[in-house]
């Protein structure tokens, strides 16, 4: 095919054919046919595939013409790489290598000293100090998200007495490191890939879990110089509209959400290592007796040796499985701990027990908010009036309240 | 013995009254079949020990060691990739909230216990069962325990998560234990074994101090069963008469070495300090829960009379 162009194949939507909605191209080939393929974007287990539904030859586009479908599959996988262990090249060199350096205990106390001193605690940020002009909440505003550890599951029960399995999440010690204002963002490189067609947002830099600086290089502590905070073990970039800015070192708490709000949580997902076609791919193997030699888990034939003789791409095989990142979206927040920070969550979550996830009001339009949230997060109030310390849904029963009785 | 290597993590006088109480459960070589009772027994079961004082002078209140047996499910899951502190500690505080509605006594499998809970489809929207508790098991929200019964002929097992707000009352009519751990064999005994009436009353023991072992000894019916018994080591089972070579299969089946690997022991069970650290965390609020539900017992008992 030399020439590809874009036409409208809407009239084709009718077709029982093309549940999903087709993309048409006319092209031409070397013989002067012209071809008017009519492909389906199809989602294949975790790979993107392309399926061509139908190649049609017409004799001319102006004149109406006889379609012959001519059913072909092709199969073609992206080639972009599903996960590798070193970070993008952009990224600062982030562990030190320890190096058995002998100090004595008087040096290691003064080192201590000289790092507590550095960083003594900053007051916090109160609620008053942002300006709240341009502070209004509508509802394309898109808040900051956050970052917690998933503790693990706990059974809850409903007010009917249904069972509901909640996942526990600790919001850990969460500070904003600095903001990249729009039109910065829209230059980067991950920034340019998201924006190419839509209006720039910016990019609140938010960290957790602060350590010691020891255990890291220079230039990862040099991140949070300008803030003047412990260097935090982990980082993360959330999408932000300007008027849910934060200011740098302001606390994210498990405040910052509502209960009964939908939210989405991004991780990544358990490791299972190298796996054979069974469990990863969920074929059925051979038979387990009746004199089957050595065909129990295997994957079975890999191709028909007429077409295309030669494996095709996307033929699936044992690999690597796991380790993905996921979004779980739409999950529903049934309970706030306001005391430990802990979130509970209907539902599971991406990756294992003690693993970190990244949570933030869900993109689900039927599920956003329809009133104001803790907007740009949640301040803990002025005048010492400590919070209720735990928030449950209302569908939800409290444990020290009585019995259910039907 | 190994039980003996594990036990000596604990302080000497506290070892010595948890091994008399609980002897049968531990030694597999002796199975004694009266309940043990020494003179101290009745003092330590509901007072709790006081550790001799830190450095700082201060005493510390240590939970009894009976605590492991009688709420065994406020132990987490040993597995060590599962574990979270803080999320077991919350989970703790939802169970003593729990709790403090509904009372969840101490109970064995081999008890036989009535259990009302909240059921839209009943007549008077409570359904009561009657049943011996076969199975325990679970941690933390999710502990669970089988009830089973023999109703019109039918066996009839349910099972029950302790935790469940639907559940209105758990009452023990008969506190004893047997001499397994699990009795999942009387489903295949004969069915006398396993009814108890459903209108049972409960029973009032007269010595409060120790729990009974009950050295009861079933007959199961004639094979096919559902599981191979003569490979579990049943003591609560009669001689099941089989031939030979099933013992032989047995045999050759078993893992004999198991007894001896510390290793798996330790990957089963929680470190002892760490059990002392959660019963210690718990045991006040147990205690006062008790006290008021025998005040309130007290109460009732004196406004009848």
């Amino acid at each position: 095919m030399i020439k590809a162009r874009k036409i409208d194949v809407s009239f084709l939507n009718k077709e029982s054919d093309f549940p999903m909605k087709p993309s048409g191209y006319m092209c031409v080939n070397s013989e002067r046919k012209v071809w008017l393929i009519i492909r389906k974007r199809k989602r294949e287990s975790k790979k993107n595939f392309w399926v061509v539904e139908t190649c049609v030859l017409c004799t001319s586009v102006d004149q109406p013409c006889e379609l012959f479908f001519n059913h072909e599959q092709v199969r073609t996988m992206s080639r972009v790489k599903r996960r590798t262990t070193h970070p993008p090249y952009w990224h600062v060199l982030k562990n030190n290598q320890r190096q058995d350096e002998k100090i004595s205990s008087d040096n290691l106390r003064f080192v201590r000293e000289v790092i507590q001193d550095k960083y003594k605690n900053k007051s916090p940020i109160k609620g008053s100090d942002l300006d709240i002009e341009k502070k209004e909440w509508d509802p394309k505003t898109k808040r900051s998200g956050v970052i917690a550890r998933n503790i693990g599951v706990q059974h809850m029960w409903e007010k009917d007495g249904k069972k509901v399995v909640c996942t526990v999440l600790h919001v850990l010690d969460n500070h904003v490191i600095r903001y990249v204002p729009p039109e910065e963002y829209a230059k980067s490189i991950i920034g340019a890939k998201v924006f190419r067609n839509r209006k720039p947002l910016g990019c609140l830099v938010v960290g957790a879990e602060a350590a010691n600086p020891d255990r890291f290089t220079r230039q990862y502590c040099s991140l949070f110089n300008e803030v003047g905070l412990l260097p935090k073990k982990r980082l993360a970039r959330f999408i932000v509209t300007p008027n849910a800015v934060l200011p740098p070192c302001t606390p994210l708490t498990a405040g910052h959400f509502v209960v009964g709000q939908a939210v989405d949580v991004y991780g990544k997902t358990i490791d299972y290592g190298f796996q054979g076609v069974v469990k990863r791919w969920g074929f059925k193997g051979g038979p387990a007796s009746h004199g089957a030699t050595k065909f129990h888990r295997r994957g079975g034939t890999i191709g028909t040796g007429r077409d295309k003789a030669r494996v095709w791409p996307g033929q699936k095989m044992p690999g690597h499985m796991g380790s993905e990142r996921r979004f779980c979206r739409g999950l529903k927040i049934v309970r706030i701990n306001m005391k430990y920070n802990v979130i509970y969550v209907k539902g599971t979550v991406p990756g294992p027990t003690n693993s970190i996830v990244q949570i933030f009001d869900t993109l689900l339009p039927r599920r956003k908010f329809t009133e104001a949230p803790p907007h740009p997060t949640y301040f803990p109030p002025e005048d010492g009036t400590l919070p209720q310390e735990d928030i449950w849904d209302s569908n939800m029963h409290v444990f020290g309240s009585p019995s259910i009785s039907v | 013995m190994l039980r003996r290597a594990v036990l000596q993590t604990f302080r000497q006088g506290l070892a010595q009254s948890f091994f008399k109480r609980n002897a049968v459960s531990l030694s597999e070589t002796t199975v004694t079949h009266q309940p043990i009772e020494t003179s101290n027994e009745a003092d330590e079961k509901s007072v709790s020990k006081q550790k001799p004082g830190d450095e700082s002078g201060n005493t510390v209140v240590v939970a009894p060691p009976e605590f492991r047996f009688m709420y065994p499910e406020f132990l987490p899951d040993p597995a060590m990739e599962r574990r979270n502190r803080l999320k077991e500690k919350l989970e703790r505080i939802d169970m003593l909230q729990r709790r403090s509605v509904v009372e969840i006594p101490e109970f064995y499998t081999g008890s036989v216990m009535a259990v009302t809970v909240a059921d839209a489809n009943s007549p008077n929207k409570f359904a009561r069962f009657v049943g011996i508790c076969i199975q325990r098991g679970g941690s933390g929200l999710r502990a669970w325990f089988i009830l089973r019964n023999v109703v019109d002929k039918q066996g009839v097992e349910i099972l029950y998560e302790m935790y469940c707000p639907l559940i209105q009352k758990i009452e023990v009519l008969r506190l004893e234990r047997r001499l397994d751990e699990s009795l999942l064999y009387l489903r295949d005994a004969l069915p006398e074994y396993s009814t108890f009436p459903l209108d049972m009353e409960p029973e009032r023991r007269l010595n409060n101090s120790v729990v009974p072992i009950n050295p009861l000894k079933v007959k199961l019916r004639p094979r096919p069963w559902l599981e191979r018994w003569e490979r579990q080591n049943l003591q609560g089972v009669e001689d099941l008469n089989l031939p030979q070579r099933f013992y032989d299969k047995a045999e050759k089946v078993a893992k004999p070495w198991e007894k001896y690997d510390l290793m798996l022991q330790y990957r089963k069970t929680i470190p002892a300090e760490e059990q002392e650290k959660i019963f210690a965390d718990v045991h006040s609020q147990l205690q006062q829960q008790e006290f008021k539900r025998k005040m309130r017992r007290r109460r009732g008992t004196d406004n009848e009379q």
